[in-house]
């Protein structure tokens, strides 16, 4: 059963006309985690800031538990939000930071005391309540910001892009404990990012977003292997994009070509590095090799189309290519587009 | 071909070092010391050693007179009353305003804070006599309460309220802009965050913004403080001729009673009251760097 439900919700900002959000729906289940995933501009941010009411849809209808909550001010939703820069009140130390909103709430101040070192307990902050947040290093201010949320006991969390402000390894750290966290309490989240990986390491679905509309709702792994537009081929993962013609079942582009059981027109072919495989030639080939990257692990070759079209392909050998070297193109796996929609998948 | 060992580089740094800084500061310090510190060393040994036939002794004689004279008191009284009563009203007059134009992004916000800060341009002789023209006898404020058959209104001018409003209007616009730069360090993030755990208007204001503008309310009311206890145009122009504030007050016993003497004490007491809110700002000046 959802717990949130976003019904065609649109937001127009008076100055300049811009459509931030237009015609969204999603309904999210009871304890899933949603990511929603897309470039800067695309209206993720806007789109969780009305659910936590910080904006207010132009139109459409907000629900929570089959509650409208449309029009309801932040102070009155069941959401907690964590920002992605903390925002903590310096002036309270750690423990205050998290009481303040349960005293609001009028809770007697034992009760207050036991869900606070709860929650902080759950956070991996055990023993810091009286330590002021300017202490804290960035990681630890983001889990207190997460456990301010979360001591409310809100139906549903929201996080904006709340790992952004640190490095690379906290971030990957945080994640795992925000997901471990999250599926612990079962609490039902939105989650806005940016990043790919994040999206595809926490979710149960993501939704991929690009000027304020949904291009496709699915989980991790189908939106990367199944992308159902050319951008949402593009934004997830690396991926090959060559436009080409399409002439009696074949698609053909500047001395490439491979078949495409489709109609004749343009259309656009879309590879993955991973299924890309690549066989040494003897008459120059289909692309000469550019550059050879070893990763240890892997290799990556980045070669070229006869009109000098960018394609990248991962090998397990990367010793057995060099640059100039011509190279056949096998791919394992196509999908192609046209009019921005799937048309052959293979 | 030579080369530096780090032995070498270690002992030309210090060499170089010139006291640039001490130079840069050291004029506006000398005039400080010379125009201010001086005068106030000087005014204090004044009032403390008077002179007798046999030459000059020390004496808190000026002091006994001044806190046993009446008519002092209550000059002392007065400008304590109206300081007070200015600092109260510039906070409630100001903070809705700061907190206005730092919370609303409409067109009507700029036109605002011009207004909030128009009273900086207009020199205190000006405000005065336009305070007159509205609020005084049979000024503008009368003429219309005539025309729609109202009685007159019991004019501020020449009253103790007269250099209140005078006042409070003068220094609306140093108090609005400091407290809009205390309000600018309170994030929107901030309080977007007070509004998701529950606070209403309120609780806002009261939990998260005040605490963060403590220190800039500190500030601007010390600022308002100092330059309305030591007031001299507007409650001369605008207040009662007895009790009158200290400005008044220390430039007619110069003046108009030739004693100079006591005109000093009476600036010595008037810096003594005015040192007290001047450390406030120095300890949160201090407090701010140490943060």
């Amino acid at each position: 059963m959802s717990v949130l439900s976003i019904k065609d919700v649109s937001k127009i900002f008076p100055n300049g006309n811009v459509r931030a959000v237009d015609s969204f729906s999603l309904d999210v289940a009871d304890g899933e985690l949603v990511c929603l995933l897309g470039p800067s501009g695309s209206g993720k941010s806007t789109l969780l800031r009305m659910v936590g009411g910080f904006e207010t849809p132009t139109s459409g209808v907000m629900t929570i538990d089959g509650e409208d909550i449309t029009r309801l001010p932040p102070e009155k939703r069941p959401t907690g939000m964590v920002f992605q820069s903390h925002a903590l009140w310096t002036h309270m130390n750690v423990f205050k930071n998290l009481a303040f909103g349960l005293k609001l709430r009028k809770v007697s101040p034992d009760e207050i005391k036991r869900r606070v070192e709860g929650v902080l307990e759950l956070v991996g902050l055990g023993g810091y309540g009286t330590r002021g947040v300017g202490q804290l290093s960035g990681g630890q201010q983001q889990r207190v910001a997460l456990a301010r949320s979360l001591v409310l006991e809100p139906k549903i969390l929201l996080l904006d892009e709340p790992f952004a402000s640190l490095d690379q390894h906290l971030r990957e750290r945080l994640r795992e404990e925000v997901r471990d966290i999250q599926q612990r309490l079962k609490i039902t989240t939105l989650f806005v990012t940016h990043g790919q990986d994040e999206a595809l390491s926490m979710a149960d679905r993501i939704v991929v977003m690009r000027d304020g509309r949904t291009e496709q709702i699915d989980r991790p792994d189908v939106v990367y292997r199944e992308p159902q537009t050319p951008f949402v081929a593009g934004f997830i993962g690396t991926m090959n994009l060559v436009e080409g013609t399409v002439s009696n079942g074949i698609f053909s582009r500047a001395g490439y070509s491979t078949p495409l059981p489709v109609s004749d027109g343009p259309a656009t072919l879309a590879i993955r590095p991973e299924a890309l495989d690549l066989a040494a030639a003897e008459d120059g080939g289909q692309g000469k090799v550019h550059r050879v990257t070893d990763y240890g692990t892997h290799g990556l070759v980045d070669l070229d189309l006869r009109d000098n079209t960018r394609i990248k392909a991962m090998v397990s050998h990367p010793d057995l290519f060099k640059a100039g070297q011509g190279v056949t193109l096998k791919p394992r796996a196509i999908a192609a587009y046209r009019d921005n929609a799937l048309i052959h998948r293979a | 071909m030579t080369m530096t060992t780090p032995d070498q580089i270690g002992s030309v740094t210090p060499a170089r070092r010139r006291p640039y800084g001490l130079l840069l500061v050291a004029t506006p310090v000398l005039l400080v010391l010379w125009l201010i510190i001086w005068p106030i060393i000087s005014a204090i040994i004044t009032t403390l050693w008077v002179p007798t036939p046999e030459g000059s002794a020390f004496s808190i004689e000026t002091y006994r007179f001044f806190f046993s004279d009446g008519y002092s008191l209550s000059n002392l009284s007065i400008t304590l009353w109206t300081t007070g009563v200015c600092a109260i009203l510039l906070l409630v007059v100001c903070l809705p305003i700061a907190l206005y134009l730092r919370f609303s992004n409409t067109k009507v916000a700029a036109y605002v804070q011009g207004l909030a800060i128009f009273p900086m341009f207009v020199p205190s002789i000006i405000l005065s006599f336009a305070f007159i023209r509205v609020l005084g006898p049979n000024g503008t404020v009368d003429l219309l309460f005539n025309a729609v058959g109202l009685p007159k209104i019991r004019t501020p001018y020449l009253t103790p309220w007269g250099p209140v409003i005078g006042l409070v209007w003068d220094n609306i616009p140093l108090t609005v802009l400091i407290l809009l730069s205390g309000l600018g360090n309170v994030s929107n993030q901030a309080i977007e965050a007070a509004r998701d755990v529950g606070a209403g208007r309120f609780a806002l204001l009261w939990h998260i913004i005040l605490p963060r503008i403590s220190n800039s309310i500190l500030v601007a009311i010390s600022f308002a403080v100092l330059g309305i206890f030591s007031a001299f145009t507007l409650p001369y122009i605008l207040g009662p001729a007895a009790p009158e504030m200290m400005g008044p007050f220390m430039q007619r016993t110069f003046r108009d009673l030739y004693d100079p003497q006591t005109a000093i004490t009476q600036a010595v007491i008037t810096f003594g009251f005015c040192i007290v809110f001047g450390l406030f700002y120095v300890r949160s000046v201090a407090k701010n760097r140490a943060a």
